[in-house]
C-alpha cells in the first residue's frame, strides 16, 4: 500500500526531510519511524502504519513533502490492508519544493470557527446574511455573540476585521524587499540556508515585537533558601529519577503569583476586544537546543507536585533536544520562563511569547553583599526579569507581580520541596 | 408590427410577474409585461386567493349570526342575493386590478395584453388582438403560474363539475356539493358552499385534510367541518364520476367498497399543473422537470442565462407571497446582486374556519428528519381574548431547538392564525431564541399573547395555564 503524509497538526501542511530512517527492501514494523521531518515546529518522527517491506521510498532527503503525498510503498507482510492511512487530508497539494512559506498558523483561529455548521442551520437575519453573501463569507464560519449563537452585525464586522488583520500580517513581513549583500568582499563567509524552524523563530519574534508593546521590569531574587532546600532535598529526587533544577522550584512559586495576578495569565483576543483570563496554569519553558529554541509546556502545572514537575521539566528538555516534541506539546501555554541561569546570564529582555502576555526570564544567581537589618550579608541573587504587553498590563501591576513572585520564591514553603 | 426591444420581458402579471415588473423598472429597467388575460394580477387576484377571501369574510358573517343567539343577539334568517354577492365581490376585483395596472403606468412598465410565445432564447412573440408583437429582450422572467388540474377522468364537459376558478363564481348554491380533495383549496371553499347553505361532502384520498399541516393543527378544523359539513371522507377515492341528468354520479372508492351517489355540483381540488404548455420553451434550452415545472437554480435563473423563471411555473410551494419573494431575487439577480432563495421561510395559511398558519419546520417534518426538537404549546382555551369571541378552539406551538432554544418553527391554528403568522416568520427569519419571544411584551387582551405565553410554557411558567386556573 502507499503511505501518505499522514496530519502533522494545526497549521502544519509540510515539512522537510532530515533524514530516512529505512532504505528500499528493508523489513519495517508498524510504528517503525521511516523517516524524520522537520516543519516548522519540529522534527517529527514518521511512523510506518502498517508492517512489512519497503518497495518504494518517494522521498528522498531534503524533500518538501505535503500532507497527504505519497512517502513510501510498503508490501505489507501479512493480513488485509489497513483501511485507512491516520487522517490523510482531502486535497492532495503536490510538493511545493520552492514555496517554503507554509501556511502561518494565525490563520487556525479563523478557520478553527468553521465548526462544520451549515448556512442552512445558521442563525441571522436576512440582512445580515445578505451581507455576507455580498461579501462572500459563509456565516457557518463565525461564531454568533447573541442568544442563540444569532450572529449579528458586530460579529460579522469582527470576522472581517480578523481576517483584514491576517492578510495585513502576512503582506508586512515580505514588504521591504529585502537586499543582498555580498558578505564575501569583505572576507571569508560560510553559507548555510535557514532551516524552517529558524525561520519560523523569526517570524514569531518579529510578529511578537511588533504587536507587542514591550516593558521589562527587572529585579533580583534571594535565592539562597531556595538553593538550601535544593540541596538538601535534591538527592532524594535523584534517587527517585528527577533532577531538581531552579525552573521546577520557580514554576510553583510563578503560579502562586499568577493566582494572585490574574491578567498575566490571561491573552487578548484582539477580534473580539476580549481579555481572556484563563483558569489553567500551563507553564511554557523555553529549551536551548542546538537546532534552535523550543518551548514545550507543562499542562495544569498549578496541579502537579515539584516532583512530578521535576520529572516534567526534564523529559520536556530532553525531547526538546531530541526534537521530538509533538505540536500539541508547544501549545496552549499560559505564560513561559526563560531561565539562562544554567548558562550564566545576567538581567535581559525576553520577547514576550504571543498570545501570552508576559514572560519570566532568569539569570545566573550570584553571590552579592546585601544589607540586612544594617549587617552586609553575602547572598545569592538570582536576576528576574519579567516582560510584559504594556497593553493589558500597567507598570504598577508588573511591579506588584515581580515582587509578589519573589517573595514567593524567598519565602518558598519547604513542605512543598518534601518528598 | 415593427418588433420592440426591451431591458426585460415578464411574461404573466400575477404577484409574481407584476412584482418583478415594477421591481426591474425601479432599477431603471425598460420593462414590458406581458399578460394574456384582460385584467392584471393573475390566479391570485381573479381566481384564487382574493376572490376567496373575499367570499369567506362574506359568509362567515352568516356562521357569526347563527352563533350569536346564545349571546342574546338574534337575526332572523339570512337571505343570499348571489348576483350582490358576486358583483361586490367583482368590485373588489376590479378595483385591484385597475390599481396594479395604474401603478404599471406610473413606474413606465408597458403591458401588453396577449399570449406570449417564445421563439428563440431572446425573442418573444406575443399574440395580441391587434396581431402578433416581435420581442427581443436581454433578459425575460417567466412568471406563468399554474392552474387547477381537472384530470381526465374528472372532466365530463358539464359545468356542474368545477374547479376553484368556477367554484369562485358562485353561479349557484347547489343543495349537494362534493369537493374533491381535502387541501386547502378544497377546504376553504367547502367553507365557503357549506355557509351559503350547500350540504357539503368532502373526499381525500389521504388518511387526513390539510396534509402538510400538524396533526395538532388540523384537528380543530376537522371538528369544525364535521359539524359545518355534511361528511368529510378521508381515506377515499373517487372513481368514477358521470353525468345524471341535472346531477352527477359520483362512485367512491375506500379500498373495500365502492359506493354511488348524486350530487348537484362536485368541486375537482386535487391540486395543481404548471402553465407549461403552448409557451414555446422548447425553443429554448430551457429545462423543466417531469411535472412540467421550470427547472431554476436558486437565483432563479433557468438553464437558459437570459431567462429566469419565478412562482408557481417555477416549481416549489404554489403560494403567491413565495413568487413576490422570487420576483425580488429574480429581479436582483439579475442585476447582479448576490441574491439567493434560501432559507426563505415561507408561511403557510389555511383560510378554513379556523385558520391554520404555519412556518419554518413543522413537528411533523422534525419528527420524519429525525430532527431534536421541543415542542411549547400554549391552548387558547386559556386564551382570554379567545373567550371573548366563543373561539377556544385554536393552538399556538413553537419548534423549538433544545440546545440552543432557537425557535425553528410555529404553528398556529385558530381564529386569526393568517395574521398572527407574521411573528412567528420574523422570529425564524431574524434566528429568534423562545427565550426572545417570551420577554417581549405583547398587548392584553389580544390573540397575539398566545405566542408569548407558548414561549413561557417552554420555560415552565406561563402566566395563564394551569396553574393560575388551579389558584382562583
Amino acid at each position: 500500500m502507499d503511505l501518505r503524509l499522514p496530519k502533522l497538526g494545526e497549521g502544519a501542511e509540510s515539512g522537510t526531510v532530515v533524514s530516512l530512517h529505512v532504505k528500499e527492501g528493508d523489513t519495517v514494523t508498524k510504528g517503525q519511524t521511516l523517516l524524520e521531518l522537520e516543519n516548522e515546529k519540529a522534527v517529527a518522527p514518521i511512523p510506518s502504519t502498517v508492517a512489512g517491506t519497503v518497495a518504494k521510498l518517494r522521498v528522498k532527503e531534503g524533500d518538501t513533502v505535503s500532507v497527504g503525498q505519497v512517502i513510501a510503498t510498503i508490501n505489507e507482510s501479512d493480513g488485509p490492508a489497513a483501511p485507512e492511512v491516520p487522517a490523510a487530508p482531502k486535497k492532495l497539494a503536490p510538493a511545493r519544493a520552492a514555496e517554503p512559506e507554509p501556511a502561518p498558523e494565525e490563520e487556525e483561529p479563523v478557520e478553527d470557527e468553521s465548526q462544520e455548521v451549515s448556512d442552512a442551520a445558521v442563525a441571522a437575519a436576512p440582512s445580515i446574511r445578505k451581507i455576507a453573501r455580498e461579501l462572500g463569507i459563509s456565516l457557518g464560519k463565525i461564531r454568533g455573540s447573541e442568544r442563540g449563537g444569532r450572529i449579528v452585525m458586530a460579529d460579522l464586522r469582527a470576522y472581517i476585521q480578523r481576517l483584514q488583520k491576517l492578510t495585513a500580517g502576512r503582506a508586512a513581513p515580505s514588504a521591504p524587499p529585502p537586499q543582498r549583500i555580498d558578505f564575501s568582499k569583505w572576507g571569508e563567509v560560510t553559507k548555510k540556508p535557514l532551516s524552517p524552524l529558524r525561520k519560523t523563530i523569526g517570524r514569531r519574534m518579529i510578529e511578537s515585537w511588533n504587536a507587542i508593546p514591550h516593558v521589562t521590569q527587572f529585579d533580583e531574587a534571594d535565592i539562597t533558601g531556595l538553593m538550601e532546600l535544593r540541596k538538601k532535598h535534591g538527592a532524594a529526587y535523584e534517587g527517585k529519577g528527577a533532577k531538581l533544577t531552579l525552573t521546577p522550584l520557580v514554576i510553583k512559586a510563578v503560579i502562586a503569583a499568577l493566582k494572585k495576578h490574574p491578567v498575566f495569565n490571561a491573552s487578548i483576543d484582539e477580534a473580539a476586544d476580549e481579555l481572556v483570563f484563563k483558569e489553567y496554569y500551563h507553564i511554557g519553558v523555553a529549551v536551548d537546543t542546538e537546532h534552535g529554541l523550543f518551548v514545550p509546556v507543562i499542562r495544569n502545572a498549578d496541579r502537579k507536585s515539584l516532583f512530578e514537575l521535576s520529572k516534567e521539566v526534564n523529559e520536556l528538555a530532553e525531547k526538546a533536544r531530541d526534537r521530538k516534541l509533538g505540536l500539541e506539546e508547544m501549545q496552549g501555554g499560559t505564560l513561559t520562563i526563560s531561565n539562562q541561569g544554567g548558562i550564566g546570564g545576567g538581567h535581559f529582555t525576553p520577547i514576550v511569547n504571543r498570545p501570552e502576555v508576559a514572560i519570566l526570564g532568569l539569570g545566573r544567581g550570584v553571590m552579592k553583599a546585601v544589607v540586612k537589618e544594617k549587617k552586609i550579608e553575602t547572598r545569592l541573587l538570582m536576576p528576574v526579569c519579567v516582560s510584559y504587553d504594556h497593553r493589558v498590563i500597567d507598570g504598577g501591576s508588573a511591579a506588584r507581580f515581580v515582587v509578589d513572585l519573589i517573595q514567593a520564591i524567598e519565602n518558598f514553603n519547604e513542605e512543598d520541596v518534601r518528598l | 408590427m415593427d418588433p420592440i426591444k426591451t431591458e426585460v420581458v415578464v411574461v404573466g402579471a400575477g404577484p409574481g410577474g407584476y412584482a418583478a415588473a415594477f421591481y426591474a423598472a425601479d432599477y431603471g429597467k425598460k420593462v414590458i409585461l406581458i399578460e394574456q388575460d384582460k385584467r392584471l394580477g393573475g390566479v391570485c387576484l381573479n381566481r384564487g386567493c382574493i376572490p376567496s377571501k373575499a367570499l369567506l369574510h362574506a359568509t362567515k358573517l352568516v356562521v357569526e349570526a347563527r352563533e350569536s343567539a346564545h349571546r342574546g343577539i338574534m337575526f332572523g334568517e339570512p337571505k343570499v342575493d348571489l348576483e350582490k354577492l358576486r358583483a361586490w365581490k367583482e368590485g373588489i376585483l376590479q378595483k385591484l386590478a385597475a390599481g396594479v395596472a395604474q401603478i404599471a403606468k406610473m413606474r413606465g412598465v408597458q403591458v401588453i395584453h396577449g399570449r406570449g410565445y417564445f421563439e428563440d432564447s431572446t425573442t418573444l412573440r406575443v399574440e395580441t388582438e391587434s396581431g402578433q408583437q416581435l420581442i427581443h429582450y436581454e433578459k425575460a422572467i417567466v412568471a406563468v403560474g399554474s392552474k387547477s388540474a381537472l384530470p381526465k377522468a374528472f372532466d365530463l364537459g358539464n359545468p356542474r363539475v368545477m374547479t376553484s376558478r368556477e367554484a369562485l363564481d358562485i353561479e349557484e348554491i347547489p343543495q349537494e356539493l362534493l369537493v374533491v380533495g381535502g387541501g386547502y383549496i378544497g377546504m376553504e371553499l367547502g367553507t365557503v358552499y357549506a355557509a351559503l347553505g350547500s350540504r357539503v361532502v368532502v373526499v381525500e384520498a389521504l388518511d387526513s385534510i390539510l396534509t402538510g399541516a400538524d396533526p395538532d393543527l388540523v384537528r380543530p378544523v376537522m371538528a369544525y367541518a364535521k359539524r359545518a359539513f355534511k361528511e368529510v371522507r378521508v381515506k377515499t377515492k373517487v372513481a368514477k364520476m358521470a353525468t345524471a341528468g341535472k346531477q352527477i354520479k359520483v362512485v367512491f372508492d375506500d379500498g373495500t367498497q365502492q359506493k354511488e351517489e348524486l350530487y348537484d355540483r362536485v368541486l375537482v381540488a386535487v391540486g395543481r399543473v404548471p402553465n407549461c404548455a403552448d409557451l414555446g420553451l422548447e425553443n429554448t434550452k430551457v429545462e423543466r422537470d417531469e411535472k412540467g415545472f421550470i427547472k431554476v437554480n436558486e437565483r432563479q435563473e433557468t438553464n437558459d442565462p437570459p431567462i429566469l423563471a419565478i412562482g408557481d411555473i417555477a416549481g416549489g410551494v404554489l403560494l403567491a407571497h413565495k413568487a413576490s419573494k422570487e420576483a425580488r431575487i429574480a429581479v436582483e439577480a439579475m442585476i447582479g446582486e448576490a441574491s439567493v432563495f434560501k432559507d426563505v421561510v415561507i408561511p403557510a395559511v389555511v383560510f378554513t374556519d379556523p385558520e391554520v398558519a404555519w412556518c419554518g419546520l413543522t413537528e411533523a417534518e422534525a419528527r420524519a428528519k429525525g430532527i431534536n426538537v421541543e415542542v411549547a404549546k400554549f391552548p387558547w382555551g386559556a386564551s382570554g381574548r379567545a373567550l371573548t369571541f366563543d373561539r377556544t378552539d385554536g393552538l399556538t406551538k413553537l419548534v423549538i431547538d433544545p440546545e440552543t432554544e432557537r425557535v425553528l418553527g410555529v404553528g398556529i391554528v385558530g381564529h386569526g392564525a393568517g395574521e398572527l403568522i407574521s411573528e412567528g416568520v420574523v422570529a425564524v427569519e431574524m434566528g429568534a431564541t423562545v427565550r426572545d419571544l417570551a420577554e417581549c411584551v405583547h398587548p392584553h387582551p389580544t390573540l397575539s399573547e398566545t405566542i408569548m405565553e407558548a414561549a413561557e410554557v417552554f420555560f415552565g411558567h406561563a402566566t395563564h395555564t394551569v396553574v393560575r386556573k388551579r389558584t382562583e
